[in-house]
């Protein structure tokens, strides 16, 4: 019975609340997966730390998608609870790294605080029934507080413990002082396993995790708390009125957003052993926007893909010249007026529509 | 003497602050107030003042001209954004905020490649006078003056034009408007234009105080955004005072007591605890009281 039901609810990772459930998709699932498996014995050591960054991404880019699009709450300072977690990490390990070897505590502490803050804020937004325009506002105007505070943090009076938070130098080797957060590190009884940024096991991390959190994701789009969740972007009076406590459902996926994006954040201290002001600022909060909006923010697919893909197209941009940002602003703007949905969504609409003509 | 100074140092703070929140927020607050989009290029738009401003004043044009020039130029550019792009989003609030967003991302890393990181900053006018030891601008106290001036203009267009009237009725009841033959779809890229205009003539006037860069306006906006969401749109004249001066009370007494920073977080923090109590903005529950 119980057998049953577990076979019952696996089978909603093919639901139908995300792009893909038939076979074609399942195989470029399965040729992705292959190929992220197999990409290491493939790629050159800087190649796969840049991999590795960009795997990094996704996870921000699944918050977003995950409180936007399917649940209708548009956080234009997303990046607020990657920073969070990317500093918090970064402080508690660098002051925990010596005595206790690992980073178990750090890793707990920055998924922790993110989630806190999202709880207060959330509760103070979607239980004052705050339009969503304000809530989308205020998120960015928070984070650029945070951007403002730590930029003024350069002074020798600003030590957590043993970090020095350094200011726009930010927290790390930039700053002129010898500690910076470590790389995570996890112990079991003996053993110990470190995650160097630029190693093969730190992309094995980020991609399994990668992995696992995108399907437990469209686990849960697909469960009857995801239908809620889609019930409440469509129409939020309406869910209300037909019995659902909306505020509570919001703010649960606001703080699971928030935790999704301190992975993002965690995940980067460790590769670069770095993070600075930076991460708060206005471009740090565009580029999540960019990415789910313009492959398909409805869709977790699109989301990761857009994610992963446009993170790399940006950094090569970058390395080609000045106007990375320009090109970016104008393909968001391009692809909200020609391509509201999504670009990816988009696509696998005309082709769905060209397969079941045939 | 030394308090007295001291005293008017804070009166002066104050409506320093005051005409610096409605300044930069009024043109954001009638586009809000008027067609429910929140223009995250308003900075933007007071960038493209500042540097009309600027390339004017330095063309030889006297500097009350160049701000309005500035004034102009940016809201003939408010009217063709407007009617580009802006129109296509009315109705989808979210896909509003982040198309305006591209464009403001757009437009500043545009001016950066076409103009470089600064352009040349236009000097204060109109001197100074001093109480005991502290001397003050005679520009700020100007502005102040000139932010209530504007306000009460803006309200007179809005209450005794024919275009006031016709931009009131559509804010009420859009189809009911043009039911009744009014071309709602000039006076959105009209009211449009008419606060990218404002953005622009603020754009202007700070530009007289503070360097200008492309990410120039960026500075102004965050508290812009927080004087709007504070004083909500129910009517956007007594929620854009009753916001601007009692943020602006807040944030001086902060300033004055610690430092910059505390003064911006308590703003926020007032922001915050105030939606909680009003989520409509004061502007809601004034109108409620007068009911």
């Amino acid at each position: 019975m119980s057998q049953i039901k577990i076979l019952r609810s696996l089978s909603n990772i093919n639901g139908k609340n995300d792009l893909g459930n038939n076979y074609i998709f399942w195989f470029f699932f399965f040729l992705l997966l292959l190929l992220g498996l197999f990409s290491p014995l493939i790629l050159s050591r800087y190649q796969l730390l840049n991999l590795s960054n960009h795997i990094t991404n996704i996870f921000l880019g699944l918050s977003l998608c995950l409180i936007w699009g399917y649940c209708g709450i548009l956080s234009l300072g997303q990046s607020l609870f990657l920073g969070l977690g990317g500093y918090t990490y970064g402080i508690v390990g660098i002051n925990l790294i010596e005595t206790h070897g690992n980073t178990h505590v750090a890793l707990l502490m920055g998924i922790i605080v993110p989630i806190f803050t999202a709880f207060v804020l959330g509760y103070l937004m979607f239980f004052a029934r705050l339009k969503g325009v304000y809530v989308a506002i205020l998120m960015l105007v928070v984070s650029l507080l945070f951007e403002t505070f730590l930029n003024q943090t350069a002074g020798p009076g600003w030590f957590v413990g043993e970090a020095h938070l350094g200011g726009n130098n930010g927290l790390g080797r930039f700053s002129g002082v010898i500690r910076e957060p470590p790389s995570l590190i996890f112990s079991f009884r003996e053993n110990t396993i470190e995650f160097v940024g630029s190693s093969i096991q730190f992309y094995y991390l980020c991609f399994g995790l990668a992995l696992i959190t995108f399907l437990a994701l469209r686990l849960l789009v697909n469960s009857s708390f995801g239908y809620k969740m889609i019930a409440i972007r469509e129409d939020i009076d309406r869910t209300e009125a037909l019995g659902h406590n909306i505020k509570l459902i919001q703010l649960i996926i606001f703080c699971v957003g928030a935790g999704l994006a301190s992975m993002s954040g965690i995940l980067y201290v460790s590769w670069g052993n770095f993070i600075t002001p930076d991460t708060f600022g206005v471009y740090n909060n565009i580029l999540p926007v960019i990415w789910v909006a313009v492959a398909g923010r409805k869709s977790l697919t699109a989301a990761l893909l857009g994610s992963f893909f446009i993170s790399w197209i940006s950094q090569w941009l970058n390395e080609q010249g000045d106007y990375a940002l320009v090109a970016l602003g104008a393909i968001l703007l391009s692809s909200m007026l020609f391509a509201p949905e999504g670009v990816i969504v988009k696509i696998t609409q005309k082709f769905s529509v060209k397969l079941s003509k045939q | 003497m030394h308090s007295l100074s001291s005293f008017v140092g804070l009166i002066y703070q104050y409506a320093d602050t005051v005409s610096f929140l409605i300044l930069s927020a009024i043109g954001l607050i009638i586009i809000f107030g008027m067609m429910g989009v929140i223009n995250l290029a308003h900075g933007e738009m007071m960038m493209v003042g500042a540097y009309t401003t600027s390339f004017a004043y330095y063309s030889g044009i006297p500097l009350i001209i160049s701000v309005i020039l500035g004034g102009l130029v940016t809201s003939v550019f408010g009217i063709l954004l407007e009617r580009l792009i802006i129109r296509r989003f009315y109705g989808q609030l979210l896909s509003s905020l982040v198309a305006t967003w591209g464009l403001s991302l757009l437009l500043s890393q545009g001016a950066l490649l076409a103009f470089g990181p600064q352009i040349k900053t236009v000097p204060t006018p109109m001197g100074s006078f001093s109480v005991g030891e502290l001397s003050f601008s005679n520009y700020r106290v100007f502005l102040f003056i000139f932010s209530i001036f504007l306000i009460i203009g803006v309200w007179s267009i809005f209450n005794w034009t024919r275009f006031g009237l016709q931009a009131r009725a559509t804010m009420e009841n859009p189809k009911m408007a043009k039911a009744l033959g009014v071309n709602t779809h000039r006076i959105y890229a009209l009211t449009f234009g008419l606060g990218a205009g404002l953005a622009g003539i603020a754009g202007g006037l700070f530009a007289l105080t503070a360097t200008i860069g492309p990410f120039y306006g960026q500075s102004y906006t965050p508290q812009a955004f927080i004087t709007v969401v504070v004083g909500g749109i129910a009517n956007i004249f007594s929620g854009l005072i009753a916001s601007a001066f009692s943020l602006a009370a807040v944030k001086t007494a902060f300033v004055f007591q610690y430092n910059i920073l505390i003064g911006h977080v308590s703003m926020l923090i007032i922001a915050i605890i105030s939606i909680r109590m009003m989520p409509e903005g004061i502007s809601q529950w004034l109108e409620q009281r007068k009911s």
